[in-house]
């Protein structure tokens, strides 16, 4: 099993993602944001698509996306996912802090590589 | 709004609307799915191949539903009600476990919850006055007599009054009775003789009329009372127009000028107040306010806001020196002390009732291992069920929280049936409580104490949930869903478990018995010890005589001559005397006396005695034996020399190696305290302030030399006490019909009430020894059963190989003994820790008293030996062919 911690990092991380997919892309479908973010990692992150979900479902329950009804470019329905302003606000103050924590990995990995 | 309202607000509007939710959910993964298929039919797929790629590459759809439904809803309470419901179906199921669990629980909340109603009224409720942090109580001290706490005189209360910046307010307080006639029966009632700025002190406000002005307390102010509102509702008949008419108080009129309202107690007092009035007008003490000897008066009084009680003390050791030195002849020596009012009234009961708390906290930790150890016989019996549940995906967190589930729903139900037994309790323990405890009014179940109950049961049922529940989560789930059908066994460690419970009850059963049988122990020692004095068919009566009417010491002598001829002359009355205080009874008077024509030897050497007035007859009555020289007789009246006989003591102490009799002392009660008088005798030693008490110097003088206005009259009689009361009442009567005869009863009545808070501590720490001991012992029968049931197939096995019953017997004895054995062993040390923390409670026993430890002991080995008989008994009876087929 995945001890909680662990998986709260990767909650965060996709959870970020997601806002920066939608900031960068505008309105998209589930299905959209798992490809680009698939397609952005290079492949190098498999995501089962289905756990797209839940990160949709807590930045809804933050208020920090909205989501509507419409129809996709080869005439589905499908849900649309956007970012809103709260969103774009949480979106930067996360992005500042997750450069200035993986700074600050990268220094430590450093001094432990030289130690 | 902020973003964690939104999103509760969010998931409890979904899990009001789940269905809604959940299908345009469906739909969304559908939409998904499409796309994916719709992507790998564009990259070359087969449309059967692309649909079932793209399955899987959004991943289990149910599972995703399932998270989706968590997410929203308030997945929490969902599964709390879902597994609420599931445990109270278990435990509907298995009745016999649960009513045992849910009683022993309801009996260790129940105990706790009323003691915890008397610590809490008695300890931790505020006094009931305004700002009562601010209240503190004043007393003189005197270290080198070893004096810790004592009254002070109305001369020095008033320098402290005038003198002190620290206090808004100070005020005194005594307490008597006072005879008042007029209407209806001659009757006593409880008054409080208090310098005006009592109610002032304690901010409170009449429900009718005034308090007491300033000028009340003057010398020459009209008498003014006020009375309680019980008073006037029932003797004064809720009239009206009490206000400005005037009741008659030791045959002189008062002028009703307040009613207080019947909740006011004035503080120190513990009878219910009737009547105020001003010191200057009581005719008791108000004729000692002129003296500056003497420390009668209590005092109290309210701390500027902002005073620390350091800062007031520090004023007042001012204030001492300042009178010590201006008048060293009361003062020196002595200094004042000061104490939260309410750690004052609290009093010594303290520990006691802390003590009584811990016991009883033990008795539910006992429970508590008790359930624990219930709980974990049926964990192992139900662990395949849990195996069933992890197998299909339940997280460990998940079992634990469906485990604990039930036992708060266990704990629930223990917690209300105790609150029920709680209130039963308080009321039993409310007719058990020592009459002299303190602020005993406060005591209910009200909401702290109610709350304090839940927490407590939520408390315990976490405590012995925990256990098993941990356990059971953590088993293997693959050895346990192998074992096939029947009985799985039991992993070591849990049966390590148990074993550890059960010798902790043990243990904690040994600290309660061992306190419990030093308790018992002291106070069988307390009530056989001799007092010095033979109580045995001995009838003790008040009678005070109102000093408005009978103002002089001869017109007090003459009628207590009158009396006892009275009743002297009555058939089987004729060992009647008088004696002042009674011993034990009435409290204790302490004088300091001189030995004449020899000083004492340091400032510091303090010759003080207990001084008795007596007629003539009292120690035959009372049964106090001469030592030497003679009684005192009727020759020994006002008029001729004064004469003494000193106790055993006192000779011991202040005359060693001589013979006292011939010499004088010079003492005697205010205001004649300069009277020389020659020791006629000596008689035996009597504990005359409490049983407990060993006897000291005590000082006897003729009551015709030293009158008093009343009399404490002794009749040792055969008749029976109602027919002695009866003719005391009469005779009473015949002389002056205005004079209540009160205090009535037989004196052993008043010896026994006089150890009430020893008996109520004995019999209540006895009562939660025997919870304890029963506990203990369901504990051990509980864990020896399971553990014979466990092993009923090597049972088989080894009579099968030709073991006999009494090896059998030997075997399952052996491993009720280890256990017991464990448990004493861990309980020594722990009853000797608790047996010196009630160490000072104890009396002619010994805190390590080795009679109580060997008893407890063995005890405690024949009780658990019983408990584990009875499944040796069934093991032995094991049939091997059954046995062997078992499984």
């Amino acid at each position: 099993m995945v001890s909680a911690d662990k998986s709260d990092i990767l909650q965060g991380t996709l959870d970020l993602m997601v806002l920066k997919t939608l900031d960068v892309m505008g309105p998209l479908h589930g299905y959209g944001i798992a490809r680009r973010i698939e397609q952005i990692s290079q492949e190098a992150l498999q995501i089962n698509q289905g756990t797209i979900y839940a990160s949709l479902v807590r930045l809804m329950q933050k208020r920090w996306i909205s989501g509507a009804w419409g129809t996709s470019d080869n005439n589905r329905k499908a849900k649309f996912y956007s970012i809103t302003k709260a969103g774009r606000k949480q979106l930067n103050a996360e992005a500042e802090n997750w450069q200035r924590i993986s700074a600050v990995i990268g220094r430590v990995l450093r001094l432990a590589d030289r130690g | 709004m902020f973003p964690w309202i939104r999103a509760a607000f969010n998931r409890t509007r979904t899990w009001l609307s789940p269905r809604a939710v959940d299908q345009d959910f469906a739909n969304e993964l559908d939409a998904h799915l499409d796309m994916l298929t719709d992507e790998n039919i564009r990259r070359g797929m087969p449309p059967e191949e692309a649909r079932r790629a793209a399955r899987i590459k959004l991943g289990g759809v149910t599972q995703l539903k399932e998270t989706n439904h968590e997410l929203r809803g308030l997945p929490f309470i969902e599964t709390f009600l879902q597994d609420a419901r599931y445990a109270s179906r278990m435990l509907r199921k298995n009745p016999g476990f649960t009513a045992v669990a849910v009683l022993t629980l309801a009996l260790g909340i129940g105990a706790n919850t009323a003691i915890f109603s008397v610590v809490y009224a008695v300890l931790l409720k505020p006094l009931p006055y305004a700002n009562p942090n601010q209240l503190v109580s004043a007393f003189q001290a005197n270290t080198q007599n070893g004096v810790p706490e004592t009254g002070t005189s109305y001369p020095n209360f008033e320098e402290w009054r005038a003198q002190n910046h620290v206090f808004s307010e100070l005020a005194t307080i005594d307490f008597h009775q006072l005879t008042l006639t007029g209407r209806g029966e001659p009757s006593e009632v409880n008054t409080c003789v208090v310098t005006p700025e009592h109610f002032a002190v304690l901010d409170v406000k009449p429900l009718q009329g005034r308090v007491f002005f300033p000028e009340d307390g003057k010398r020459g102010a009209p008498p003014v009372v006020i009375v309680s509102e019980n008073l006037w509702r029932g003797t004064l008949g809720a009239n009206p127009n009490i206000l400005g008419s005037s009741i008659i108080l030791d045959k002189r009129p008062f002028t009703v000028v307040g009613i207080m309202p019947a909740a006011f107690r004035s503080p120190f007092i513990n009878n219910k107040p009737e009547v105020w009035i001003p010191l200057v007008q009581d005719p008791l003490f108000g004729s000692w306010m002129a003296r500056r000897g003497g420390h009668w008066l209590a005092v109290f009084g309210r701390l500027k806001p902002g005073v620390s009680i350091a800062q007031a003390q520090a004023e007042m050791d001012a204030i001492s020196e300042r009178l010590a030195s201006e008048f060293p002849a009361e003062n020196k020596g002595w200094t004042v002390r000061l104490v939260p009012m309410q750690k004052e009234i609290v009093g010594d009961v303290r520990t006691a009732l802390l003590v009584l708390l811990g016991a009883v906290g033990l008795v539910l930790l006992i429970a508590c291992a008790n359930i624990a150890n219930l709980l974990l016989t049926r964990a192992t019996s139900r662990s395949k069920e849990i195996a069933v549940r992890t197998a299909l995906g339940a997280g460990r967190s998940r079992i634990i929280r469906q485990l604990l589930s039930e036992t708060s729903v266990l704990g629930l139900l223990g917690g209300v049936i105790g609150i029920a037994l709680a209130y039963w309790g308080v009321r039993a323990l409310s007719s058990l409580l020592p009459d002299n405890l303190p602020r005993m009014n406060a005591i209910r179940v009200d909401n702290f104490v109610l709350i304090f109950a839940l927490a407590l049961s939520a408390i315990a049922s976490v405590a012995f949930g925990m256990v098993p529940a941990l356990f059971a989560s953590k088993s293997d789930i693959q050895s346990t869903l192998r074992e096939g059908g029947g009985r799985s066994g039991e992993s070591g460690n849990r049966r390590r478990a148990r074993s550890f419970l059960a010798a902790a009850e043990i243990a904690l059963a040994m600290v309660l018995l061992v306190a419990a049988g030093l308790l018992l122990r002291s106070f069988s020692k307390l009530t056989s010890v001799s007092p010095g004095f033979d109580a045995q068919h001995i009838v003790k009566a008040e009678v005070s005589l109102p000093q408005f009417q009978y103002s002089k010491p001869q017109q007090w002598t003459a009628f207590s001559d009158e009396l006892l001829a009275h009743l002297q002359a009555q058939p089987g009355l004729q060992d009647s005397a008088i004696g002042i205080p009674v011993p034990i009874t009435n409290g204790y008077i302490n004088l300091g006396f001189e030995i004449v024509g020899v000083p004492p030897a340091s400032q510091s050497d303090s010759r003080l005695a207990n001084y008795v007035s007596v007629s003539p007859d009292y120690f035959r009555v009372m049964g106090i034996p001469l030592l030497s020289g003679r009684l005192f007789n009727q020759q020994d009246i006002a008029s001729a020399p004064s004469v003494t006989l000193i106790s055993k003591a006192l000779a011991e102490r202040y005359f060693p190696n001589q013979d006292p009799i011939g010499k004088r002392l010079n003492f005697g009660f205010p205001p004649n305290g300069d009277v020389d008088r020659e020791i006629v005798g000596i008689i035996g030693d009597v504990r005359d302030m409490s049983l407990g008490d060993a006897p000291g110097p005590m000082m006897y003088v003729p009551f015709a030399q030293a009158p008093f206005w009343g009399a404490n009259l002794v009749v040792k009689s055969n008749l029976s006490t109602s027919a002695v009361t009866a003719a005391i009442r009469q005779e009473v009567r015949k002389i002056d019909k205005d004079l209540p005869v009160t205090d009535v009863g037989k004196l052993p009545d008043f010896l026994d009430a006089s150890v009430s808070q020893q008996r109520f501590r004995t019999f209540l720490l006895g009562l939660f020894a025997a919870m304890a001991l029963i506990l203990a012992a369901t504990g051990i029968f509980g864990v020896i059963s399971y553990s014979v049931s466990c092993r009923t197939n090597e049972i088989g096995i080894r009579v099968a190989l030709g073991a006999s019953r009494a090896t059998i017997l030997r075997m399952i004895l052996r491993e009720t003994l280890l256990l017991t054995f464990a448990g004493l062993l861990i309980g020594i040390p722990c009853a000797l820790i608790a047996a010196h923390l009630i160490g000072h409670m104890l009396f002619g026993v010994s805190a390590n008293d080795p009679v109580t430890l060997a008893a407890v002991a063995f005890t405690l080995t024949g009780v658990a030996t019983l408990a584990g008989f009875i499944p040796a008994r069934r093991a032995m009876q094991v049939d091997p062919m059954v046995a062997l087929r078992h499984e």
